[in-house]
């Protein structure tokens, strides 16, 4: 069954600009590693974050897990977020905080605001915190602070966060464009290793075509809001990949 | 036309003389400009000249000052210290800086609302929030303190607790400002994040905007109250605590020892909130 449905999803960012999003529809399987690919400006941005709404899509119907989250009041919507993980591309951490502190944050949608006044996590978190830290090889950082850390432990960190919320979903925002190739394999062999493991599946922003294919086992392809392409990775050829990226030298 | 740097080969060798026709014209120019810079000069040294005659000499009772040596005589009057006064002195200054201490206190409390309307990314409602904030921090600032002092001690009557409320009053302007700005130079990444998370906009300040702007907040809190411990020193004038009192009480009774006394211990309590101030920014910046 499908986790997430999203039928001929709109978006634009204001009534006057240009549509972003001209009717996106695919689905994601309980299993999926799903890539979206395509040029800067294709609107692979705005498609993530309409899955969690921090880009309101204007219009179309988005399901998850039985959900109508395109209908959803601000409680409700909260319940959401913290069912979907989300890794940015700049990291997004708490720099003046430490390692566990960020980590914890992933918490924060089931934590009260008087619990966050005072930082009170239960044993419980502090726990799964440590044994995430200790899987994405952080467990000597734990007090350091997070801009103490190399582009790729800040990462991990942003994925031990995510993990944290026992997500449903995973919504993977360019994760690796600000690492370096190598940095980069290891990062998303380390999601993909989690994602399998914690069984979550994973919709995936990537610049990096051939991470892409290696990755991922299903991909959509967008060029300036438009679906170019949509099918399993096998199914993507030499020829599809030039018709997505005419606009832009490869 | 873009200039190409292939191209200064081709370029004739340097000679000037090939300029003298360019040269003339803009001497030609200078030279008219001459008696425009010259006439506006006038203009100003007339219009000093002026004014000192209006406010210095015509104003002034030279009568009454004296000769130099008489002039000398009411200089040197202020010279020396008040012993007896000392016993009379620990309270009020203790009094002033716990009116500079509380009411830059109360000064940050009162920011809170202002500057969380008054930074453009968080303001609640932008068509009505940003504008009453930005009056909130006009208002607080272009009234002095002398005057915040004379409206509170008319609401609260005599002593200390109006004091406070017109440092506080008058601190709110420029904290929530540099605070609003701040806010408004954050990263919006780790506020995408917590919101992602679930987080509620408490959180949201809480995690993801607050230790961003903590440092400067810190930073300006400890500046205004260096500036409120003189702000209060002078709020006794209007009767709302601390030294201010005591100096206007020594001056009404001619007791100009007492005065220079008040005004070293002014200075004392000065110079600690300067060392205090420079103590803790070295340790927090």
């Amino acid at each position: 069954m499908a986790i997430l449905k999203v039928t001929d999803l709109h978006a634009r960012y204001s009534a006057k600009g240009p549509e972003i999003l001209k009717g996106i529809s695919f689905e994601v399987e309980d299993n999926d590693f799903f890539a979206i690919i395509g040029p800067s400006g294709a609107g692979k941005s705005t498609l993530i974050r309409c899955i969690n709404r921090l880009v309101e899509p204007t219009s179309g119907s988005i399901i998850f897990d039985n959900r109508d989250v395109t209908r959803l009041r601000r409680k409700d919507l909260r319940r959401l977020r913290r069912d979907i993980g989300m890794i940015f591309q700049e990291f997004n951490l708490i720099n003046r905080m430490s390692v566990m502190d960020n980590v914890l944050s992933g918490r924060l949608g089931y934590t009260s605001d008087i619990r966050t006044l005072f930082r009170a996590f239960p044993r419980s978190d502090i726990e799964h915190a440590l044994e995430l830290l200790e899987r994405v090889g952080l467990s000597d950082h734990v007090d350091k602070r997070a801009d103490e850390l190399s582009g790729g432990q800040r990462q991990r960190v942003g994925i031990a966060r995510a993990l944290m919320q026992n997500p449903k979903l995973m919504l993977l925002d360019e994760p690796t464009s600000a690492l370096d190739p190598k940095i980069s394999r290891e990062v998303m062999e380390l999601i993909k290793q989690m994602a399998q493991e914690l069984k979550v599946p994973c919709l995936c922003n990537i610049h990096d075509v051939k991470l892409a294919q290696e990755f991922c086992n299903k991909i959509i392809g967008l060029q300036d809001g438009v679906t170019m392409f949509s099918g399993a990775t096998e199914l993507m050829d030499e020829a599809k990949l030039g018709e997505i990226y005419a606009m832009e030298v490869l | 036309m873009p200039w190409k740097f292939s191209e200064v080969a081709d370029m004739q060798p340097i000679s000037a003389a090939r300029f003298g026709a360019g040269a003339d014209a803009i001497l030609m120019q200078r030279r008219n400009k001459r008696y425009v810079i010259a006439a506006a000069y006038a203009a100003m040294l007339a219009l000093v000249i002026w004014s000192i005659d209006v406010t210095v000499v015509k104003d002034t009772d030279w009568e009454r000052i004296g000769s130099l040596a008489e002039v000398m005589e009411s200089v040197n009057r202020f010279v020396g210290i008040d012993f007896e006064l000392f016993s009379n002195l620990l309270v009020p200054t203790i009094e002033t800086l716990m009116i500079a201490c509380l009411g830059t206190f109360l000064g940050l409390i009162l920011c809170i609302p202002a500057a969380w309307f008054g930074a453009m990314n968080i303001t609640p409602y932008k068509p009505v929030t940003y504008p009453l904030a930005r009056l909130m921090m006009t208002l607080s600032r272009s009234i002095h303190e002398i005057v915040w002092a004379l409206f509170f001690v008319s609401v609260v009557g005599l002593g200390p607790m109006a004091g406070v409320f017109a440092i506080a009053v008058r601190s709110v302007g420029f904290i929530a400002k540099m605070t609003a700005e701040a806010i408004e130079d954050i990263d919006h990444g780790p506020v995408e994040a917590i919101r992602a998370a679930g987080g509620s906009p408490f959180q949201v300040v809480y995690y993801a905007i607050l230790p961003q702007v903590l440092p400067q907040i810190v930073s300006v809190v400890i500046f205004e109250w260096e500036i409120n411990i003189r702000r209060s020193a002078v709020l006794g004038l209007v009767g709302a605590g601390g030294l201010g009192l005591v100096f206007f009480r020594q001056m009404n009774t001619f007791n100009f020892h007492g005065v220079t006394t008040v005004i070293l211990a002014i200075l004392l309590i000065i110079l600690m909130g300067e060392a205090v101030s420079y103590f803790i920014r070295r340790r927090l910046i």
